[in-house]
């Protein structure tokens, strides 16, 4: 498997390089966004680290200019740390963001939850499990700890969107866009309410949720991991 | 069609009342002078005249002229009359009921009129009393153009501040519809004030300039205007405009004009007010950014130089040939560093009111989790109780991120400033229209004398242990993130010993799906 790194800086491509030695991968490397796009097209890489600072086009024109003609997971770094760059590198079709500074180990990490959803998504699930939760995707049935739980329709979509995308930040935009197909009316303002609500049937402890996690103010994630 | 209703029935009251008083004295008509008669009469006639005004008068007088003619001069049941003095008697008789009955119209039309200047008076004064209690200028002109659209009876006022060579609308109100003027409205707003002329567009697309200082000059009523523009001054400069407008054309008669103006007054006060207050604000945030580069001035030395010395005294060892694994502490340092740096970021762009505020609906549940989610690390073996109101989700109306930031900060100096293993609450609670989070600790507590300077940026209590991590602004942007929200931080002595941080939100409704 091949990783392909976008940055023009080379301590922080020797960072990346370093930080994914460990996963047995062959790390390829661009300083340009033209160089990253060429590459990526030629070298089909398993997953793509790309800094949002390049020289030749911003980094959330790459991520548009990648997604035109592959779905290969993107990590995008970022320095800025401000929501609302998050949320648009996420509508752009980036998958994840690490901010700068960052520990090899957390890129380590978010580079192999890449992989491992990159391997999932090619099985369609009928079903999905994680921990004590079960979700038929065909009978559109979930239960808990075995007892079955009752959802309303909304809250069903919100919860088959996001187990669908496991362990991926859907944003806000996206989640609407997904349950409310596009119809712009007043029940998006209350995404945050049907999530909360969600958590209280299906988590142990909604304060402390296990599954639906808060990417605050970018989105929620779905997580299968421990 | 009403009024003259009413005047036609008081009329009938009072020809009534002539005709109980023709039926007695008829009865007496033997033993009555023409003087008896002429006086009851006028009695009856002036008693109409005040209760149902001239009109009433008018009927009563001559209906009560042919009655003394034909009833009770000779020769009785014709209007002839013989004795020629007997027109005299007549005669003076309805040239006094006559004026009688205009002279006490003339009077109730002037105790109307001071009757209606009290009113005006009145809601001039309350307009006054608005204008300087009113907790911001915003609200004191909104109640301005409310006065004014009713005082004028117009469908829309509006009310615009001037911002350099532009105009901002600051009040409006609007009872829908809308106005299809001929003429850009902005651009007939700058031309008034440009001008010093008030302007007003007719139906046709006439446009017709007044002078401000005589208003109510032409003294006739303008009819079907779509549009009235006003320029709006104080002490001689102009401050903003006023700008009338209703989709049906409207009528300004010269009293309209007239209460206009006083009440231009008033809107050209509160729009000072508004200007003063903004140039307050900037003195404010000014200040506020003065003492903060002073203390970040005094702070550079310390806050910024102790981890930089650090750094480069650990590296330089390493590069000698010292231990490699002393690496770590310039990492920590470095994490300082970069904290220092955001928190300094954050703070110069919240005194520059440049940090954006999303205030959506959010649930309480998920931005505490969130928090206990991101504080994990620095909570360790803190037991975190969370006390929910009530059985319903708690929905607020808050900038998640913002509301974020301070729990954490809140939940990170509770573990700091209690003992190891000491539980922290943390407590959500509808408090009428607000959510009050509070999140509480069982450390020494905070003198009273500390509890407003710990929220000053770099500010550290006396004799408190040194925070080796911390960079001493924590408080002073949770405080600033809360105020940006419109809510607040505060904090006071908990009943468990320590202290007790509230951060409150604005509380929402649940939808009902």
């Amino acid at each position: 498997m091949t990783v392909l790194v976008i940055d023009d800086e080379p301590q922080i491509r020797r960072v990346v390089r370093n930080a994914v030695r460990d996963l047995d991968l062959r790390v390829v490397e661009a300083s340009t966004g033209t160089e990253g796009v060429d590459l990526a097209a030629a070298e089909r890489p398993s997953v793509i680290v790309l800094d949002l600072g390049l020289p030749d086009r911003g980094g959330l024109q790459v991520c548009r200019d990648l997604r035109a003609f592959t779905a290969v997971p993107i990590i995008v770094l970022s320095a800025r740390h401000g929501e609302p760059d998050k949320v648009a590198l996420l509508d752009a079709g980036a998958d994840d963001y690490v901010t700068k500074p960052f520990s090899p180990v957390e890129l380590q990490a978010r580079v192999r939850a890449q992989l491992r959803r990159a391997s999932k998504d090619a099985k369609v699930a009928k079903h999905i499990a994680v921990g004590n939760l079960i979700i038929d995707l065909v009978r559109r049935t979930v239960s808990r700890s075995a007892i079955p739980v009752h959802l309303t329709p909304t809250e069903w979509d919100l919860l088959r969107v996001l187990a669908t995308h496991p362990d991926q930040t859907l944003t806000h935009h996206q989640l609407f866009h997904a349950i409310w197909k596009g119809t712009h009316g007043d029940m998006q303002q209350y995404l945050r309410v049907y999530v909360g609500q969600l958590r209280r049937k299906i988590e142990d402890d909604p304060i402390k949720p296990r599954h639906i996690k808060t990417e605050p103010s970018v989105g929620y994630r779905f997580e299968t991991g421990p | 069609v009403r009024r003259s209703h009413a005047a036609w029935r008081q009329a009938a009251v009072a020809l009534c009342a002539l005709a109980a008083a023709t039926l007695v004295m008829l009865a007496f008509r033997a033993r009555l002078d023409k003087a008896h008669v002429a006086m009851i009469y006028l009695l009856v006639v002036l008693g109409g005249s005040a209760a149902g005004g001239r009109f009433v008068g008018l009927v009563l007088g001559s209906t009560a002229f042919l009655a003394f003619d034909f009833l009770f001069l000779r020769p009785y049941y014709t209007l002839a009359i013989a004795d020629p003095l007997d027109w005299l008697v007549l005669f003076t008789f309805l040239v006094t009921s006559i004026v009688a009955a205009e002279l006490l119209d003339r009077l109730r039309r002037h105790a109307e009129l001071a009757e209606q200047r009290a009113v005006e008076l009145d809601r001039l004064s309350t307009l006054g009393a608005e204008t300087l209690n009113a907790a911001r200028a915003e609200q004191a002109l909104v109640a301005i153009a409310t006065v004014i659209r009713s005082a004028v009876s117009v469908e829309r006022c509006a009310l615009f501040v001037s911002e350099g060579a532009s105009l901002r609308s600051v009040a409006g109100t609007d009872v829908g519809g809308s106005d299809h003027t001929l003429i850009d409205a902005d651009s007939l707003l700058e031309y008034v004030v440009r001008s010093g002329q008030a302007a007003i567009e007719r139906e046709d697309g006439t446009l017709h300039l007044l002078s401000v200082n005589r208003p109510q000059e032409p003294a006739i009523g303008l009819h079907h205007v779509k549009a009235f523009a006003l320029p709006l001054s104080i002490r001689g400069e102009t401050v903003g405009a006023l700008r009338l407008s209703a989709a049906v054309g409207f009528s300004l008669t010269a009293e309209h004009r007239r209460v206009l103006l006083a009440l231009a007054y008033y809107a050209a006060l509160g729009i000072e007010r508004l200007r003063l207050e903004r140039t307050e604000e900037t003195a404010e945030a000014l200040r506020r950014a003065d003492v903060l580069k002073d203390a970040l001035l005094a702070s550079v030395s310390h806050d910024l130089r102790t981890p930089l010395t650090t750094i480069k005294g650990i590296a330089h060892e390493i590069r000698h040939g010292g231990e490699a694994s002393r690496a770590g502490v310039i990492e920590e340092e470095a994490d300082r560093l970069s904290a220092l740096v955001d928190g300094l970021l954050q703070l110069s762009q919240l005194d520059a009111g440049a940090l954006p505020v999303a205030i959506e609906l959010n649930t309480v549940d998920d931005v505490i989790g969130a928090a206990l989610q991101r504080a994990t690390a620095v909570l360790g073996a803190h037991r975190v109780d969370v006390v929910l109101g009530d059985e319903d989700m708690l929905v607020g109306r808050f900038d998640f991120g913002h509301t974020l930031r301070i729990l954490v900060n809140l939940l990170e100096n509770a573990a700091k400033y209690s003992p190891p293993t000491a539980p922290i609450t943390v407590t959500a609670r509808r408090r009428d229209r607000r959510i009050d989070i509070s999140v509480a600790d069982r450390g020494v507590g905070i003198d009273h004398a500390e509890r407003e300077k710990i929220f000053h940026p770099f500010y550290r209590i006396p004799g408190a242990v040194a925070d080796v991590r911390g960079a001493g602004l924590g408080l002073a942007i949770a405080r600033r993130l809360a105020e940006a929200q419109g809510g607040r931080l505060s904090v006071a002595p908990d009943a468990a010993s320590g202290s007790r941080f509230t951060l409150d939100v604005e509380a929402a409704e649940l939808p009902s799906d």
